[in-house]
């Protein structure tokens, strides 16, 4: 009952901070746009065919508020009942954007982030358990020519050869997670315990699920907020480049377009995202 | 990504989105296809022959100088969701284009400093009455789709397709308007393709991939050249070079006085014959090779000569002659020491040049442009920046030097290029928004442009123009460097084509095209 | 075996990194001479690696590209290291309100849309900027925006030897806070660092090729890794002219080179 208690006051002692961070990066993002350079351009600004009155009317349509706390006070009021507002580049509810695009990056990224881990663990596994120098080298050279190239270089080979991204963005992740599931095997096959266990003539599932994930627990953990994290940078580019319809190339969009409601949503939505992750991660390290 | 296939479904892709359906408020290109392929409109300028031709207006009388027009409806027509359209759908989609509170760029055209009056007659008769002659007044209406009487936000339309579905940044679908008035020789209604899917795709490799593996019929926007020699590599058969096309790409220099430019480098910049020593000094046949492959013609003037009608065929290509233009300079008082060009006080001739980042036609341009006039001594920097910050400098701080950029010109008529030309126009890029124009030869030019805006004879308005054509080049505040070719990509399977270099190039007669 | 593995990568970097130093002397022509009559040449004695669209030697743009990315990726990861290391320490050995905030803007950090940064970045610099100056300035931010990642290592390891007796016993007796930070936290603090700052020399040289893939890296004329790679957009291109991929083989060995190079303890932290 006390241990339910303790957890549940650190939850909430982490809920206070989490609030303040997502706040923060919201206001951050509406500052960025704001002051950006071309903040008050339209693309008719260069066109002749257009006439100065008209030219001056879509200015006053295309006025922003000025004032950046104004802005982000009402912008709040609204998102508090749900409403992000509506993309200036887009004319679409952001709250609508982000629904449709959402479930695109998240299964890029589960996908990715699930075959990377399988990857990434089993060349673990064969260069720790094997004990064979042939094939730590092999797993070696593997995740080392995988962690050189860019993940936006292997994403557009698999585009213009029609394979799944998520393939490519699994390769750019194991050499990632090999790294560190490599040290905490090694570690692990050291240990005393697991020593015994095998001399028992323990099957090595039993000897993973008991000695090893219980044991490294809080590392995994962390290692998956990471490489959650990792997955999401390298969204931006793979899906700009090729052509899916997600998170990431709705950022490249909103940024390019100084669209001040869609990057702030957005960011909002990413700080949750990435201060929910870090958090779990600190937590089960405690 | 495409879904099933229909049987008659034409599939291409588009830069962006569309900002609007609303056929009144198109300021951008996106919207401006949609509009074309969607909106009804009283007269048609064919594109293969440059010639009016009737379309929802029956036929048409211009009478009293070009002062007034009437319009004889056809019988029978009706927007897409089976409402008729009359005579006051006509008037009331012209009024609200006038009307100054709508602020509406479709409005622009038809603006005129005196009273104009529109009277229905009937429900198939209009007039309108112009107080000032209006040029080519009927051609005019060609870019006036007739509004529906609910807007909505797929509003119905009386063109050949509307609006059944837009999903933002992914796609918008059109379906064949059933109730469209236009049949065939053999009285089949038409269009003959049921329907349009335009993927909304910024990146042209994308764009070209789709197509060589066949998710798409054509790539309507311009190719750029390398794209062009891969489709012609992979599939002879659907790419085609249409020839030079209106577009032109160009540089010019910041003369604005309010610009953050040391004074000493704005006496190059207003000096003509800097400018022309610069423009010399251009290898343009290399930008034309190189650049682009060979898919482009050396730059003249302001219209491009496919531009056919208004282009001044007296004016030639400005020779190449780094020799003649350091001998130029050197009059103006430049001298080439140790390799490096000096003005009169000893300044290094350095300059930058910004253009917008991600056009890999005109960073390429820039690198040929810096390499051609390090060798008469010259230090051109280049910078390119996102399009939102190249707007702002060359419009609002005018925080630059010089700019390489390009224009697409949508209508051959003068009249579109009318506020660049314009000591007071926003676009008049060297110097916008001038109180008086700054020097004789652009008060000429205003006064040209003025006359020819409001000349109902078309020669008159040729020998007008003609004349501006000639002072630009005499002056050269713009440096015209290359006139790319419309390169395009159409599968064999799309019947009824007639590519020209007008826009929208491809689908100008899309009601006709058919699918194999 | 292991050793040799070793020292070959040792040379190898070694040769790389001088290549990238002496430049102008290694590379056959400038990076940004145009040879007109022979754009998109084939590979050939005159240019081994043939010619770009513009005509200009492949070779010698590789090898100036190498000089961009080698020797810029790390400084910027020393960038990166020192402003986390800074920040660890204005919080580490002070209060946990001081370690709490950090750490939110450590997330804050992580959080923000640095793709944004960098277009602004671009749209900043004055016109007249040398492209050298931009690719320090691009390099630069890049290592100020990296901060968050070493950061939370060493906060972590911080927190740690916070709660170690011998810091406890260390702090009891009086010591000052700044004398605990440099002569008891820093030097198990220092190896850390180090794997740091060697771990991050690739990730910022990825980071850069990924910028110029989208358009946001170096800036015409010079070359860099990213730029050359914006080539590799075009398969059809590589096909024809396998030359296209010898900036990623090159940044694929260095990266080797750099992982080999790196103890297995490191790689895990």
């Amino acid at each position: 009952m006390r241990r339910l208690g303790q957890s549940g006051t650190r939850l909430l002692s982490s809920l206070i901070p989490l609030a303040l961070i997502v706040l923060a990066g919201g206001f951050l993002a509406a500052a960025l746009v704001r002051y950006s350079p071309g903040f008050d351009s339209i693309p008719e600004d260069l066109d002749p065919n257009i006439s100065p009155a008209t030219l001056r009317a879509l200015h006053e349509k295309h006025n922003r508020e000025n004032s950046l706390p104004r802005f982000y006070a009402h912008y709040l009021g609204r998102a508090a009942h749900g409403d992000l507002g509506i993309s200036e580049n887009l004319k679409t509810p952001v709250s609508e954007l982000l629904r449709e695009r959402a479930p695109v990056t998240a299964k890029l990224i589960a996908m990715g982030t699930a075959g990377g881990w399988i990857l990434g663990g089993l060349l673990a596994w064969m260069a720790v358990w094997t004990r064979r120098t042939a094939i730590e080298a092999a797993a070696f050279s593997i995740t080392g020519l995988l962690l050189a190239i860019p993940p936006a270089v292997l994403a557009l080979a698999f585009f213009f050869y029609e394979a799944p991204l998520s393939f490519a963005l699994s390769l750019a992740l194991a050499p990632r997670v090999f790294g560190t599931m490599r040290a905490i095997l090694g570690e692990c096959y050291h240990s005393p315990a697991l020593l015994a266990a095998r001399s028992r003539g323990l099957p090595p599932a039993s000897l993973a699920a008991t000695y090893i994930l219980r044991s490294a627990a809080p590392q995994l953990t962390a290692l998956m907020g990471m490489t959650l994290v990792i997955a999401f940078g390298s969204a931006i580019p793979i899906e700009t480049l090729c052509d899916v319809h997600g998170f990431g190339s709705l950022v490249m969009q909103a940024a390019l377009a100084r669209d001040m409601p869609l990057l702030c949503g957005m960011t909002l939505v990413i700080t949750l995202f990435i201060t929910l992750v870090h958090t779990a991660g600190d937590l089960a390290q405690r | 990504m495409f879904g099933a296939d229909a049987p008659r479904e034409l599939r291409f892709c588009l830069g962006g989105d569309p900002k609007t359906f609303d056929s009144l408020h198109v300021s951008d290109q996106n919207s401006e296809v949609i509009r074309y392929l969607t909106g009804g409109v009283l007269v048609r300028v064919d594109r293969a022959k440059d010639q009016p031709r009737p379309e929802l207006a029956e036929s048409w009388k211009i009478a009293d100088g070009g002062r007034t027009i009437t319009f004889h409806l056809r019988a029978g027509l009706q927007f897409s969701d089976g409402t008729p359209l009359t005579a006051a759908d006509v008037a009331r989609t012209f009024n609200t284009a006038l009307d100054p509170k709508e602020s509406s760029p479709a409005g622009d055209a038809f603006r005129s400093t005196g009273k104009v009056d529109v009277t229905v007659v009937s429900p198939r008769d209009l007039t309108i009455r112009y107080a000032e002659p209006k040029p080519d007044i009927d051609r005019l209406f060609d870019q006036l789709s007739i509004a529906p009487p609910k807007p909505g936000k797929l509003p119905a339309s009386a063109g050949p397709f509307f609006v059944v579905e837009y999903k933002p940044g992914e796609f918008v679908r059109l379906a064949r308007n059933p109730h469209y008035w236009k049949r065939d020789s053999a009285g089949k209604q038409l269009p003959y393709l049921d329907s349009i899917r335009i993927q909304v795709q910024p990146n042209r490799d994308i764009e070209l991939t789709r197509f060589l593996r066949g998710e798409t019929h054509l790539i309507l926007a311009r190719m750029n050249p390398e794209n062009f020699d891969r489709a012609a590599k992979e599939k002879p058969a659907a790419a085609r070079n249409l020839g030079a096309s209106l577009d032109s790409e160009f540089l010019w220099f910041n003369q604005a006085p309010s610009a953050t430019v040391p004074e000493w480098k704005r006496k190059w910049f207003t000096s003509a014959a800097f400018r022309h020593a610069i423009s010399a000094s251009i290898q343009r046949d290399d930008l034309v090779r190189i650049v682009f492959r060979g898919h482009a013609h050396p730059g003249i003037g302001p219209y491009s000569p496919s531009n056919r009608f208004w282009f001044n065929a007296s004016l030639k290509p400005l020779p190449f002659d780094p020799k003649g233009a350091l001998a130029s300079l050197a009059k103006e008082g430049f001298a080439l020491r140790d390799g490096v060009l000096r003005d009169r006080d000893g300044h290094a001739v350095e300059f930058s040049i910004v253009t917008n980042s991600g056009n890999r036609a005109r960073e390429a341009m820039a690198a040929v442009i810096q390499d051609d006039l390090r060798k008469i001594g010259v230090r051109v920097n280049i910078a390119t920046v996102d399009f939102p910050a190249l707007i702002e400098r060359l419009n609002k701080t005018f925080d630059y030097e010089a700019c390489l950029l390009g224009l697409v010109n949508v209508d051959a008529d003068p009249m579109e290029q009318m506020n660049l030309w314009l000591s007071s126009g926003d676009q008049h890029s060297w110097w916008p928004r001038q109180k008086t124009p700054a020097t004789p030869w652009e008060a000429r030019i205003d006064q040209l442009e003025l006359q020819q805006a409001s000349e109902p004879s078309r020669a008159l308005r040729k020998k007008a123009v003609d004349e501006v054509q000639r002072i630009a080049a005499e002056e050269e505040p713009i440096l015209y460097l290359v006139n790319p070719d419309y390169l395009a990509a159409i599968s064999p399977a799309v019947r009824g084509v007639e590519p020209v270099t007008a826009p929208p190039q491809i689908l100008w007669n899309v009601e006709w095209l058919r699918l194999e | 075996m292991k050793r040799a593995i070793h020292t070959a990568a040792v040379v190898f970097l070694s040769l790389v990194v001088l290549c990238a130093l002496f430049a102008p002397a290694v590379a056959p022509h400038s990076y940004d001479r145009q040879f007109r009559e022979s754009p998109n040449a084939a590979s050939s004695r005159e240019f081994p690696m043939g010619t770009d669209d513009l005509g200009r030697d492949r070779l010698s743009r590789l090898v100036y590209a190498t000089r961009v990315s080698i020797l810029l990726a790390p400084a910027a990861a020393l960038v990166s290291v020192l402003v986390a290391l800074v920040m660890c320490a204005l919080s580490g050995a002070r209060s946990p309100v001081a370690d709490a905030a950090i750490g939110g803007f450590t997330t804050l950090s992580l959080s923000l849309p640095w793709i944004f940064l960098f277009i602004i970045l671009r749209a900043l610099l004055p016109l007249n900027t040398r492209p050298g100056t931009s690719i320090l300035l691009t390099f630069g931010l890049m290592g100020i925006a990296g901060w968050a990642w070493p950061a939370r290592i060493f906060r972590a390891t911080i927190r740690q030897m916070l709660e170690s007796g011998w810091l406890l016993a260390a702090r009891a007796s009086g010591i000052p806070p700044a004398r605990i930070l440099l002569v008891h936290v820093w030097p198990h603090l220092r190896d850390i660092a180090i794997a740091q700052f060697r771990v991050l020399i690739p990730t910022y040289i990825l980071s850069e090729a990924s910028l110029g893939l989208l358009g946001l890296g170096v800036a015409e004329p010079l070359p860099s890794w990213g730029n050359l790679l914006t080539e590799l957009q075009h398969p059809g291109r590589v096909q024809e002219n396998p030359w296209l991929l010898a900036p990623l083989v090159l940044l694929m060995l260095v990266m080797i080179a750099l992982e080999t190079l790196q103890p297995v303890r490191e790689v895990a932290s």
